[in-house]
């Protein structure tokens, strides 16, 4: 069976495969690539519906939608805090791992994410009908190893074999350089998506897809865009502290106003905010004044990312654009100044990540063609380190190096008999630990007693081609292999996701229950309204006791829906549809003869659905 | 001659047992376990000079790189991933280090490819003098004080050159050499204070 390539998106996901010797996006049943990274769940805490319903009701009550999941993958809370705030989203108490309430349960953007590859590997499932043997997901290349780690952890959720993280550019990149020959090209990759920026410099040589650099912004893409343009529209409304339903209204409205502002000099919204309907017109001018200070916040990253590959923006000889922020005229205007040339936009950018995707699946199955024409060599985005005396990083593998990479550190013991020693491992650029993220701590123990510095501890860091660093020791003065326990500084420990998994098989009849009990309770409130409706129009057409046993099985079917007994609801439900079908055949036998007296009776049977 | 060709070490294949004749078996397509603590020009294949064709090293890196990068062992046991992940690593740390004009000379004086943190070459009270000066008035007249460390730095990077030309032209050793890259780092330092210094 086929390995799949996933692009797991901030505002939408794709999934693609080779199909017919080309890289395809698959479908869903309306024919739609993009699944909306948005994920709904009712007041409870239970999964309500994934992608376009989830979004569609994301400004409605009696719910959450959970949208932008991607911003909070492997952060740390207090990191989050404001993000959160600002999606209103609430979170638990708690130091390490970022948790959303809902009602009375905790959900981490881990498990969100999950839901969204669950998704999108049952539509794999169904196109490739089997199931799809290995995934490759795609990551801002930017993503720090607890970004990657978060990822690959809900891959597991998901019950997804992850084959490789692929940079997010590095696909892009795959699927644009199969259409070139010549050697030693030189690429940039500028890659704006919904909530993530990255930059890529790759060469071209051999048939060796080699990234010189990257840079980027884990924290910045259209959402932001779409923010600024609603933070404006609230405004309008008088609305200073809006809450989450008027708050998502705002940004719909805003990213509407957006996409058309792509094509046409002017848009105009309508929406309503706080009882009140705020009616706007806004030209593209406004929009780009608006927007202009986010778009120049991606020029330092351009500008790092040159200067690692030691290029200057002349030397570059093609550049690429990926994610469908891209596809803002202010943004292509901006990357054509920065580079010198007009970019390339052949292929769609909300799809040309998923497809380099299923290239490097197909690479990685071992059968490929692919595979003996090209290779792909990938850097690791920043640099890592440990934590020395005073507080200082040492740096042990600097950034934009070639992964697979490896170092290795000695150390020794500082008293007399110490049998274990604690290391720090922090990623980023800055002298000072406090400005580093700190990805974890590392305990070896099980040293012999030996007196103090006598023992050689070798610790060897290894990152591997998914960009994540593996530990390992060895005391060399004894032989002995030193035992590591990590300790994730944020985001899930390995306990965590093993019992998550364990819940997830133990809950997974719970959970199919779940969802079939909110299909019976989507079934009889439909049941109830249309029956509403009807006797307060015909209840003329009632006969005899009839009237009675009807409002007694409705009541007891609203009974029913308030208790989590899908049996009973569906049950209540057949016969309430059983008791009031002789009512039903009435209305529609009156219907149907009035009609004929005028009009056609193919239309009228067309319009009472039959 | 001190230059010599890289050594190809004549080995069997853990597998099938046939001789190898590289990194993967030529017999039955099994990548090899890397020699630990292997000469990194050896690993490129490259004869061990230091005046190269950089484009030279990175076509043997990118040749290598197509035999043994993990991409090639995904659906291989375990074993044979860990050393595609192993050798890549390690040919990924020898094109970082010989490309790298002062690592090169460094590795090829002492074998090392990073400064040790201590117990270095001890320096001469003169030059430390002169660096002390430099220092003191990098704050004043940062323009001034890159433009003599620059000077400083040109005289001593060809100081390296010659001695590793004499070195390739068997006529002189690499002794001499850390101590100039010890110079080195203390002029570096002080062309980075100025340039911050500047910016101020």
């Amino acid at each position: 069976m086929a390995n799949i390539g996933i692009d797991l998106g901030t505002t939408h996901s794709l999934v693609a495969a080779i199909m017919g010797g080309k890289a395809r996006c698959m479908l869903d049943d309306d024919e739609r690539a993009l699944l909306p990274s948005a994920i709904r769940y009712a007041p409870d805490g239970a999964l309500e519906s994934v992608g376009y319903d989830a979004l569609a009701r994301s400004g409605e009550g009696g719910g959450h939608t959970f949208t932008s999941v991607k911003r909070f993958m492997g952060r740390a809370p207090q990191d989050v805090a404001g993000e959160a705030a600002l999606f209103h989203y609430k979170l638990a108490d708690d130091e390490r791992v970022v948790r959303f309430q809902v009602g009375e349960k905790q959900i981490t953007p881990v498990e969100i994410s999950a839901e969204v590859l669950r998704q999108l590997a049952e539509r794999a499932e169904e196109c490739l009908m089997g199931k799809p043997t290995g995934a490759v997901i795609t990551v801002p290349a930017y993503f720090d190893d607890a970004q990657r780690q978060a990822t690959r952890d809900a891959a597991r959720l998901a019950d997804l074999e992850v084959l490789r993280l692929l940079n997010e550019p590095t696909a892009a990149a795959l699927a644009y350089g199969l259409q070139q020959n010549s050697d030693g090209v030189k690429v940039a990759v500028y890659d704006l998506g919904g909530g993530t920026f990255d930059i890529s410099i790759l060469e071209l040589s051999d048939g060796v897809f080699q990234v010189l650099s990257t840079a980027g912004d884990t924290h910045l893409g259209g959402d932001d865009f779409d923010q600024a343009l609603a933070a404006v529209l609230l405004k309008q409304a008088g609305l200073a502290d809006p809450d989450g339903l008027n708050f998502r209204r705002a940004v719909r409205a805003a990213e509407q106003a957006k996409r058309d502002l792509t094509d046409s000099e002017e848009a105009t919204i309508a929406v309503d905010l706080g009882g009140q309907r705020v009616e706007a017109g806004i030209d593209r001018a406004s929009f780009e004044a608006l927007i202009g200070p986010i778009v120049e916040r991606t020029g330092a990253a351009c500008r790092r990312a040159l200067s690692d590959a030691g290029l200057s923006p002349g030397e570059v000889d093609e550049v690429v654009l990926v994610g469908g922020s891209t596809r803002v005229p202010l943004v292509r205007r901006y990357v054509e100044a920065l580079f010198g040339k007009p970019p390339h936009t052949d292929l769609d950018p909300d799809r040309v990540v998923a497809l380099g995707a299923a290239m490097q699946a197909d690479i990685l199955s071992g059968t490929s063609e692919l595979a003996d024409d090209l290779l792909l060599l990938d850097v690791i985005p920043l640099s890592l380190g440990l934590e020395i005396m005073g507080g200082v990083v040492e740096r042990l593998i600097p950034r934009c190096s070639t992964i697979p990479a490896n170092a290795s550190q000695k150390f020794t013991t500082h008293t007399d008999g110490q049998t274990s020693v604690d290391i720090h491992i922090l990623q980023g650029e800055r002298e000072l630990v406090g400005d580093n993220r700190s990805l974890g701590r590392f305990k070896l123990s099980g040293l012999p007693p030996l007196p103090a510095g006598l023992p050689r501890i070798r610790v060897e860091f290894l990152v591997d081609a998914d960009g994540l660093l593996r530990v390992s020791a060895r005391e060399e003065f004894t032989g002995t292999e030193a035992s590591i326990e990590v300790q994730p500084s944020y985001g899930l420990s390995e306990d965590e996701i093993e019992q998550m998994l364990e819940d997830a098989i133990d809950n997974a009849e719970t959970d199919v229950d779940e969802r079939l009990l909110i299909e019976a309770r989507v079934e009889a409130e439909q049941v109830l309204t249309a029956l509403e409706k009807a006797l307060a129009m015909d209840d003329e057409l009632l006969q005899s006791n009839e009237s009675d046993v009807i409002s007694q099985v409705a009541t007891a079917l609203r009974e029913a829906i308030t208790v989590a007994d899908r049996k009973r609801i569906a049950d209540l439900t057949h016969k309430l549809d059983e008791v009031s079908a002789p009512f039903a055949q009435r209305r529609i036998e009156r219907d149907l003869t009035l009609a004929l007296s005028g009009r056609d009776a193919e239309d009228v049977a067309g319009q009472l659905g039959m | 001659m001190t230059v010599e060709r890289a050594q190809v070490i004549s080995r069997k294949c853990w597998r099938c047992k046939e001789p190898t004749g590289g990194p993967v078996c030529s017999s039955c397509a099994t990548i090899q376990p890397p020699v630990p603590g292997a000469d990194l020009y050896g690993l490129l294949g490259l004869p061990r000079r230091y005046f190269f064709e950089v484009s030279a090293l990175e076509k043997a890196y990118r040749a290598l790189s197509r035999k043994v990068h993990p991409d090639r062992f995904a659906r291989k046991p375990a074993v044979e991933r860990r050393m595609s992940l192993q050798w890549t690593a390690s040919i990924n740390e020898a094109r970082r280090v010989l490309k790298d004009p002062i690592r090169r000379a460094r590795y090829l004086a002492t074998g090392l490819a990073d400064a040790p943190e201590e117990g270095g070459p001890v320096l001469e009270p003169d030059f430390l003098e002169q660096v002390f000066e430099l220092q003191m008035m990098a704050k004043a007249d940062p323009a001034a004080t890159a433009a003599e460390a620059s000077s400083l730095r040109a005289g001593v990077w060809s100081a390296v050159e010659s001695a590793l030309r004499a070195w390739e032209a068997d006529a002189g050793t690499l002794d001499g050499i850390p101590s100039l890259l010890a110079r080195l780092k203390y002029i570096d330092n002080i062309v980075s204070l100025a340039a911050s210094a500047d910016q101020d």
